[in-house]
């Protein structure tokens, strides 16, 4: 019944699989690297290397400010995601008081709708508060996120009672049982929680595209869309593509610093994202 | 807004609980039976109150400024003005808002079925434990990572139809070229592909874990009684990766709704509104065309069209399994 | 933890501090004014707002300029819009688009330019007589400065025109159609066509119909624009019907690709000829220097004879109310149009400022001289519409990209889409009232 066969098959399709997730991406990296004419050809390497589509992104945008700006940016927000998410999803999770319920389902409800609907007064309110071309405009709205709680939530609950109930019983106070005797138990939910949160952080596009606009403040995947699609590119693909490219490779890296524990806790738990 | 939320709330609270995996029915009762001593009442609701607090100004507000617009007309640059329940009656007899619903629903016909096939397909390859197991499951998560916006820019050219990488191939392999992104028919099914090839990674990874946590014995047992592998698969592994088919067919109508960057970059909802997403429609009323009362009301029904239906298929994927 | 609790307020607190991101300047302040505008995304223009800008900086210690960018195409309408609604403005702006500006006035966003000093000497001097008018508004006064107008005309590859045995630009539908028979071909034998007469982005967006619809059909309707000067709907469906019937038969002939190519179609000879404005011709001497191309008049419908007129992507200056400064952003207005600014703009962008007599300016002899196809433009800028500032026209727009859309599918004939555009604009009105 579990012969070689159907295992050879079964390699095979696993290997076509990656090719069908991987090669995308291959083809995109070879496109940055071939003369202009070459992108749509069939041959997908190059017949000449060249760094002209980089040249010409890296001569046009000041990519390396919006990496940085992306860089502190994700990085608040992801944080902030975490630390607040968890004393929240710790309150949801292990203290009970009246209105919890709710609360909860609360969270859940902002999730359901969708962030166009919110975006105009969204953004009146941000500007009323001076926060335009600012790191707090940018950070401030998303340093919540529901998503950060509801998975921080679900590993709390699976966490023994014994272990709280000793450290209450040692005179401890529920945040530094939190930090202290929770936090190192969550590992895997965290970071899981914080990749998501990093990817949709690093992504977002629409939201800096409203607040910022002074390029010094420009996010890296709002510099790119406006470069990519907004013109700057002139509709050559090669630097539309290299500048793809450029946006993918952080997020990309980040994920494979943590892929491992990231897919294991996923894998394992069976958090949702 | 806190009229209708107690129902939201424990409806909800049971779908999610459930939906976000096997350890949540699994969790040991103590957990939520934390002790009951009054004194310790105010802690929860002060640890909550940094998030609540923010929750209020920058969801909360906008919220009720959204309920405010639905009986506005507002273009943004002059005042607000009154029209009672006209958005709605608007609403109704929008034909264009009609059509993206349904190619919302096509589109989730297409993608939720094709997403848990493909997911359900690789995750029991992957439960194989073969050589390079965990180089596959990066792999096949790899597009989950990467912006929409990359996704898009890559498969304009990939999909393009006269010199697309795709239609290269398919003509190079003897076939003819699909027109993916230009033709009626074609348009929303090239849609649903890019939008699955960009999300399944992550329910490969949902069901490998429901798979991973089916007792071993269970599969002994059946193997015993002589039932057939398609029995076994029917009658063990279906089953208890329920919770988990939950999750999937919930997170995945709740991102098919969402559908929206991969027509604007791709279509621009066209040919013939067959790429007509709800999102992308209410993007054009408010962002194109200004009417930003009439894109708060479509945007309002349409989340209560997505609590809707999550709540039904909650009913029904769940029926299916007792 | 009442520690802990703290520094999760002094965390939220600083965050909230960090929004000195551009420092408003007070007038009380004792340094310098300083003016902050907006110019175009595309790299030619930030070229040469960036010389000017460096100029002015230096000649002017007390008032000092700050140019940003704003992004171009599909995001440009979101970003303007939310500016205005939130006051977040700049100075100035030299990209106001004439289609938003009608959104500006009613908002109370822009500054009246008529009363500022030396308007009326400047308009006088500068702007071409045959369009001097076409810039006041509704209300009798001026709010927008014309800068510069693109004409839309037909560029072409002349040597793919003469391989083809096109002895001479098409001027009629029928002449253009017979041209595309002759070029639209499978020239790699792969049973696949791979060059065609021309190819247009078909996403029904409606600022697309800007570089096929609207030119033609302004050709075709001889200047009538989509509303009349009251601002009621008064489109030319006769020469809207032309127009469609005339892309439905290159569509179904296959002599226009039915999806939309990428990349530089025209650069890469995958197509002869192409609906554009001078920008085309900086970017391809540049980019594809060997390219033998040269401009022509938009094809008009057979047995039409009148003055040629086409679409004018028209760019003008515009001074935001939330300014603090409105005589020093007008002084840098002016200063962005004088002689030697418009030259510089024909040069480095080859786009075409809205000067009179830009054609017997000695200074710009040579630059003819040199470019030949620039002169077409400047001869066709006085024939030139623009759009009406009219509050629906987005998506008055919009329909008719979507009847077009139904017409080159072969979704509906010619005077179906018409009749269907037209009944779509009525239901469009009736919820604007």
């Amino acid at each position: 019944m579990r012969g070689r066969l159907p295992r050879l098959l079964a390699q095979a399709a696993l290997v076509a699989g990656a090719v069908v997730f991987a090669y995308p991406f291959v083809w995109m990296a070879l496109a940055t690297l071939k003369p202009e004419a070459e992108i749509s050809a069939l041959n997908p390497l190059p017949s000449r290397w060249t760094a002209e589509s980089y040249r010409l992104v890296f001569e046009t945008i000041p990519l390396d400010r919006a990496f940085l700006n992306s860089v502190v940016v994700t990085g608040l927000v992801t944080t902030l995601a975490l630390v607040f998410g968890s004393v929240t999803a710790y309150a949801l999770a292990r203290l009970r008081w009246r209105g919890r319920e709710a609360a909860f389902g609360l969270i859940l409800f902002t999730m359901m709708v969708p962030f166009l609907v919110l975006l105009i007064p969204l953004y009146t309110l941000v500007v009323g508060f001076g926060w335009t071309d600012s790191y707090a405009g940018l950070v401030v709205p998303f340093m919540m996120n529901a998503t950060a709680v509801l998975i921080l939530r679900q590993h709390f609950l699976s966490l023994p009672q014994g272990l709280i109930d000793a450290a209450r019983i040692d005179g401890a106070g529920e945040l530094r049982i939190l930090f202290r005797i929770v936090w190192p138990l969550s590992v895997p939910a965290l970071v899981t929680a914080g990749i998501i949160v990093f990817i949709g952080s690093w992504n977002e596009v629409l939201w800096p595209l409203l607040v910022v606009r002074d390029e010094a403040m420009m996010t890296m995947p709002q510099m790119v869309t406006l470069f990519a699609v907004g013109g700057g590119a002139e509709s050559r693909l090669g630097p539309q593509l290299a500048a793809a490219l450029l946006l993918a490779l952080p997020v990309v890296a980040a994920y494979a610093a943590f892929q491992r524990r990231f897919v294991e806790s996923l894998a394992t738990t069976g958090l949702k994202g | 807004m806190p009229a209708e939320l107690p129902t939201v709330d424990s409806a909800e609270r049971v779908a999610y609980a459930e939906a976000l995996g096997p350890t949540a029915g699994a969790a040991p009762p103590a957990s939520v039976a934390a002790p009951r001593r009054a004194k310790r009442d105010w802690r929860g609701p002060l640890l909550a109150a940094p998030y609540f607090l923010h929750l209020a100004v920058f969801f909360g507000y906008p919220l009720v400024f959204a309920l405010v617009l639905v009986f506005h007309r507002w273009d943004l640059v002059t005042p607000m003005e009154w029209v009672g329940l006209g958005n709605l009656g608007r609403l109704v007899a929008d034909d264009l808002f009609a059509r993206a619903m349904l190619n919302t629903g096509l589109f989730l016909l297409i993608h939720i079925p094709l997403q848990i096939v493909v997911a359900l397909f690789f995750a029991e390859l992957l439960n194989k434990r073969m050589p390079g197991q965990g180089f596959f499951r990066a792999i096949y998560f790899l597009p989950v990572v990467v912006s929409g916006v990359v996704v898009t820019i890559l498969f304009a050219q990939l999909f393009a139809f006269d010199s697309g990488y795709v239609n290269r191939v398919l003509v190079a392999l003897g076939g003819e070229r699909v027109p993916w992104l230009v033709s009626p028919a074609w348009a929303m099914p090239a849609i649903a592909l890019v939008a699955t090839w960009k999300n399944v990674g992550l329910y490969v990874l949902l069901f490998l874990a429901g798979l991973q946590n089916i007792p071993a014995p269970l599969y002994e047992a059946a193997e015993v009684e002589g039932a057939s592998r398609w029995q076994t698969w029917r009658l063990v592994t279906l089953p208890l990766l329920n919770p988990h088919m939950v999750t999937v067919v919930v997170l995945s109508t709740i991102g098919g709704f969402s559908l929206f960057v991969e027509p604007y970059v791709l279509t621009g909802g066209g040919p013939l509104n067959s790429t007509l997403s709800g999102l992308l429609y209410i993007y054009n009323q408010a962002f194109t065309f200004n009417h930003m009362g009439y894109a708060a009301t479509l945007g309002l029904a349409f989340a209560l069209l997505i609590l809707v239906v999550v709540l039904v298929q909650r009913r029904v994927v769940e029926a299916e399994a007792t | 933890m009442r520690r802990a609790a703290l520094l999760l307020l002094a965390v939220s607190a600083s965050l909230a501090a960090c929004d000195d991101g551009t420092p408003e300047p007070s007038p009380e302040a004792s340094g310098p004014i300083v003016l902050t505008y907006w110019t175009s995304q595309n790299p030619q223009e930030r070229a040469w707002a960036d010389v000017l800008v460096a100029e002015w900086n230096a000649a002017h210690p007390d008032v000092q300029v700050e140019a940003q960018p704003i992004p171009a195409g599909q995001s440009s309408e979101e970003v303007l819009l939310a500016a205005v609604v939130a006051g977040t403005t700049p100075d100035l702006c030299s990209n106001i688009w004439p289609g938003v500006l009608n959104d500006f006035i009613r908002a109370g966003g822009v500054v009246a330019l008529d009363g500022m000093p030396g308007f009326d000497s400047l308009m006088a001097a500068r702007t071409p007589p045959e369009l001097a008018d076409r810039f006041v508004s509704a209300d009798g006064r001026v709010y927008q400065l014309p800068w510069k107008t693109n004409p839309i005309l037909m560029i072409y590859n002349a040597d793919l025109f003469e391989e083809a045995g096109v002895a001479r630009p098409p001027r009629t539908y029928s002449e253009y159609v017979a041209a595309a028979e002759r070029i639209t071909a499978d020239t790699d034998g792969d049973g696949q066509t791979d060059r065609w007469m021309s190819a247009r982005d078909i996403r029904p967006i409606w600022w697309q119909r800007y570089f096929d619809v609207y030119p033609l059909y302004l050709a075709a309707s001889g200047g009538q624009t989509f509303f009349d000067a009251s601002g009621d709907l008064a489109i030319d469906e006769d020469a809207l019907r032309e127009v469609y019937g005339f892309f439905q038969t290159l569509y179904q002939r296959g002599h226009l690709p039915l999806s939309t190519l990428q990349g530089n179609a025209f650069a890469q000879r995958r197509i002869a000829s192409e609906f554009t404005g001078p920008w085309t011709a900086a970017w391809l001497v540049e980019n594809a220097p060997d390219l033998r191309f040269d401009f022509a008049p938009v094809p008009v419908p057979d047995g039409f004879d009148g003055e040629p007129v086409t679409y004018g992507d028209y760019k003008n200056i515009a001074v935001f109310s939330s300014t603090e400064h409105p005589e020093a952003a007008w002084a840098f207005a002016r200063f962005l149009v004088s002689p030697e600014a418009d030259r510089l703009l024909l040069e480095t962008t080859r786009q075409i400022p809205l000067r009179a007599g830009l054609l017997d300016d000695p200074a710009l002899a040579d630059f003819f001289e040199t470019n030949p196809s620039m002169r077409r433009f400047a001869e066709q800028a006085p024939h030139t519409r623009g759009v009406d500032a009219v509050p629906s026209l987005t998506e008055v727009l919009d329909a008719v990209a979507q009847s077009y859309e139904r017409a080159i599918y072969g979704a509906e004939t010619p005077a179906e889409a018409v009749a269907s555009a037209g009944e779509r604009i009525r239901v469009i009105q009736e919820w604007a009232h």
